[in-house]
């Protein structure tokens, strides 16, 4: 049985735009023979069961998450494709620890150089989506990892990164001075405003170099970064995040730039590493074309076991579409994400329990608002009528009506009688003066209205 | 009295100029006038200003020694146990470390002015003037200019082995803790977070809502799914990791003292091993207790700075 990594597309020239894919692609390259494994550019996330790529296919077993992978691949070669195998004990630690330093301070990294920012989203990440998906997810897809790329960084507090460009335009052309007899002024505010991104210069920096100075020193003169001698799964995670710091050209490089100036060293080892382990820059062509292209990709191909994505045609992108957009709704995409997660974890009879009370609440609540809703709406629309007193004389316009053309020509001829019998009343009152006399008898005794014509 | 004026006023002849002016105005005083009969009550009823209350019984009292806010039961407080929220207790045992005498204080983030507990409020220098509260970020700050040290280590592997603690060990301690199909929520977050805070069942059913809401929101920031056993797997090769990284010394990275790193394990340690709290499922204790190592540390560092269990 040959395995199949499921993966999010190449960009920048790596096979893929995440860096868990990456280290997911250097692994499988490493640790499993050449036939035993295809790499295919998937690009949809629902594939796998946790609902995030890479995710690796044997069959009919799904196994989504890269460390999953890792534990998959070990399992299923009965421990003969492992990478970290044999480390000493200190190794294997630091191995352990600098993993989760990678992940979890080098995400923001990447989301703040290429979501989070606008100008290198805009120009550079947002465009590439379109390479790598069919046609209409690419308007759905990056908004949604943007939006999840802002959330983990919102505790940086480097939201400035993320600028509206057109208010700065519309701030210039209300100047009423011609533009030739303006003077420019480089004021070193108006230059800090035109660019965020050296505004918050000092504080990305602080960042970047408190990401890459720890691996620089583990690393030291070695060839890897906790072994002498042994590729393990910290130089893929390692790897996966390094070149998707440093390998994409932005219109705002500060990360890129900061590496290479500061750590020349870890520059060497990334470049040198993408050279190994991919086999140099990845065309999109590569991945997504049936037989690859022209001959430069068969390069590429002895190196990366390439295989075209099959997306199901019109049916398959649609529903994908469709379930994307479902996501997107707030409260439809809260209950689908909760039965995600349902699904995952196992279920326990106490987790039932307990939150069947809540949702009980909330489901007569619901109910009670909704039947209200819709009681006021028939009041609104008068679908429920509050006074019977109008109704007859709507029917008698109604009955009219119902005549067609012909009810109409009647009502005309009506209101001519109206008119005429009102002319002879109107005649009459002239002649003599006509008295009415109205007694009312009510309860609070009688009342006498005069009405003189 | 503006009545008074008014009725003066209309006695006395005004010149003719100014009498349709005059007129108007004194139209617009009447109609803002107090009527006679009010008046009268008022003038039978003074008003009588009262010296201010003084402030209630369990308003907190100026201290001279600096009070550090946290999630604790009221007798553990008072006995200075450890407090059952990792990052309260990690600050608390680094004021400990640090020789800061303390007093500490039950509450709640809502009473934070950050929103999040623990924080530390200085004792006031005048009684007028309020102290402003230390958050927890700062307080490395704070004990530094108390005179007081902690001793820092400088080790490469420092930055690593703290992400395993604030990423991996936390996340795993999040999801034992208050998700909704996790034992451990009836068992002991409902009755540390939501029963002390109200005993209206319907504020409960909102805090435990709240509380559990916002776990999920954590730990779906770094994924797509909460995926518990991926999450007990690498908290349990964190504790591997840390248990060689501790090896035989006494304590972390081969410092002479305790520093704050200590405290932000020990935060962790003490709970998961602390019988009290009545853990349902125990994976994440288990996992702890097989490295004896980190035991040794726990029981080490709660003898010398809690006074024993």
């Amino acid at each position: 049985m040959v395995l199949e990594l499921h993966i999010w597309g190449p960009a920048f020239g790596l096979p893929s735009i995440d860096p868990h894919c990456l280290a997911a692609i250097a692994y499988l390259q490493q640790a499993v023979p050449r036939g035993k494994w295809q790499l295919i550019a998937t690009s949809d996330p629902a594939l796998s069961p946790t609902n995030e790529l890479p995710a690796l296919r044997n069959g009919d077993i799904w196994i989504g998450g890269f460390r999953n992978i890792f534990h998959y691949v070990a399992q299923f070669s009965s421990g003969e494709w492992v990478l970290d195998a044999g480390l000493p004990d200190q190794q294997g630690a630091d191995c352990i620890a600098f993993s989760s330093f990678v992940e979890a301070h080098g995400q923001p990294l990447i989301d703040l150089s290429l979501y989070v920012s606008s100008q290198n989203y805009t120009s550079t990440t947002r465009p590439l989506y379109n390479s790598i998906q069919p046609f209409p997810l690419p308007y759905l897809t990056p908004p949604s990892v943007r939006a999840t790329a802002k959330q983990r960084t919102a505790h940086l507090g480097l939201s400035s990164l993320d600028v509206d460009t057109e208010d700065a335009d519309a701030a210039q052309e209300k100047s009423i001075i011609p533009e030739s007899l303006r003077k420019s002024k480089n004021t070193v505010s108006s230059l800090l405003a035109a660019n965020p991104e050296s505004n918050a210069q000092i504080r990305l920096d602080a960042l970047a170099t408190n990401y890459f100075e720890p691996l620089q020193k583990i690393k030291g003169k070695k060839p890897y970064l906790v072994s002498d001698s042994q590729f393990s799964s910290l130089d893929c995670l390692a790897l996966g995040y390094l070149s998707l710091m440093l390998i994409p050209s932005l219109p705002q490089p500060w990360l890129a730039k900061t590496m290479r100036k500061k750590f020349p060293d870890l520059c060497a080892w990334t470049e040198d590493m993408i050279e190994n382990v991919f086999g140099g820059p990845v065309k999109a062509e590569d991945a997504l074309l049936p037989n690859g292209g022209d001959s430069a990709s068969a390069e590429q191909k002895a190196y990366l076991p390439w295989t075209a994505p099959k997306n199901g045609g019109a049916v398959g992108i649609g529903s994908v579409f469709l379930s994307s957009i479902a996501d997107s709704i707030p409260i439809v995409g809260q209950l689908r994400r909760n039965t995600r997660m349902r699904l995952h974890g196992g279920k326990t009879l106490d987790d039932e329990l307990h939150s069947s009370s809540w949702q009980g609440v909330a489901a007569i609540s619901s109910i009670v608002a909704g039947l209200g809703l819709a009681v006021g709406y028939m009041f609104q629309q008068g679908l429920i009528p509050l006074s019977s007193g109008e109704e007859p004389v709507k029917e008698k316009n109604a009955s009219l009506d119902t005549f067609g053309d012909a009810g109409a020509a009647l009502s005309v001829f009506a209101t001519q009688l109206d008119a005429e019998a009102q002319r002879q009343r109107m005649g009459e009152s002239h002649g003599a003066p006509v008295a009415e006399v109205a007694v009312e008898a009510g309860p609070g005794g009688v009342t006498v209205t005069d009405n003189v014509a | 009295m503006p009545s008074d004026k008014t009725s003066d006023h209309k006695d006395g002849a005004p010149p003719a100029g100014q009498t349709s002016f005059a007129q108007h105005t004194s139209k617009i005083r009447h109609f803002f006038s107090i009527p006679a009969p009010v008046k009268v009550l008022f003038d039978k009823v003074p008003v009588l200003t009262y010296p201010p209350n003084d402030l209630p019984q369990r308003a907190p009292k100026p201290a001279r020694i600096p009070s550090l806010y946290v999630f604790i039961k009221k007798e553990d407080a008072a006995a200075g146990r450890p407090s059952y929220n990792p990052s309260c207790l990690k600050w608390q045992t680094f004021l400990n470390f640090a020789d800061i005498n303390h007093r500490l204080m039950p509450s709640s983030n809502h009473a934070s002015p950050s929103g999040v507990l623990p924080f530390l409020l200085p004792p006031s220098k005048t009684p007028q003037e309020a102290p402003t509260p230390i958050t927890s970020n700062k307080l490395v700050k704070y004990v530094e200019e108390q005179g007081k040290t902690v001793e820092e280590s400088s080790s490469m592997r420092y930055e690593a082995y703290q992400s395993l603690i604030d990423h991996r060990i936390r996340d795993a301690w999040v999801s034992i803790h208050p998700l909704p199909r996790a034992l451990n929520f009836s068992a002991v977050a409902y009755h540390l977070y939501v029963s002390p805070t109200s005993s209206n069942p319907l504020v409960r059913a909102s805090i435990s809502h709240q509380l559990r809401s916002a776990a999920e929101a954590e730990l779906l920031k770094h994924t797509a799914i909460i995926d518990t056993d991926d999450l007990y797997s690498e908290a349990d090769k964190a504790f591997e990791a840390l248990s060689i990284l501790l090896g035989e010394d006494s304590w972390f990275f081969g410092t002479s003292q305790p520093t704050l790193f200590d405290a932000s394990i020990f935060a962790y340690t003490q709970l998961l091993l602390d019988d009290e709290l009545g853990w349902q499922e125990k994976k994440l204790c288990r996992a702890l207790r097989r490295r004896a190592n980190l035991v040794q540390h726990r029981e080490r560092l709660l003898v010398r700075y809690f006074g024993g269990s």
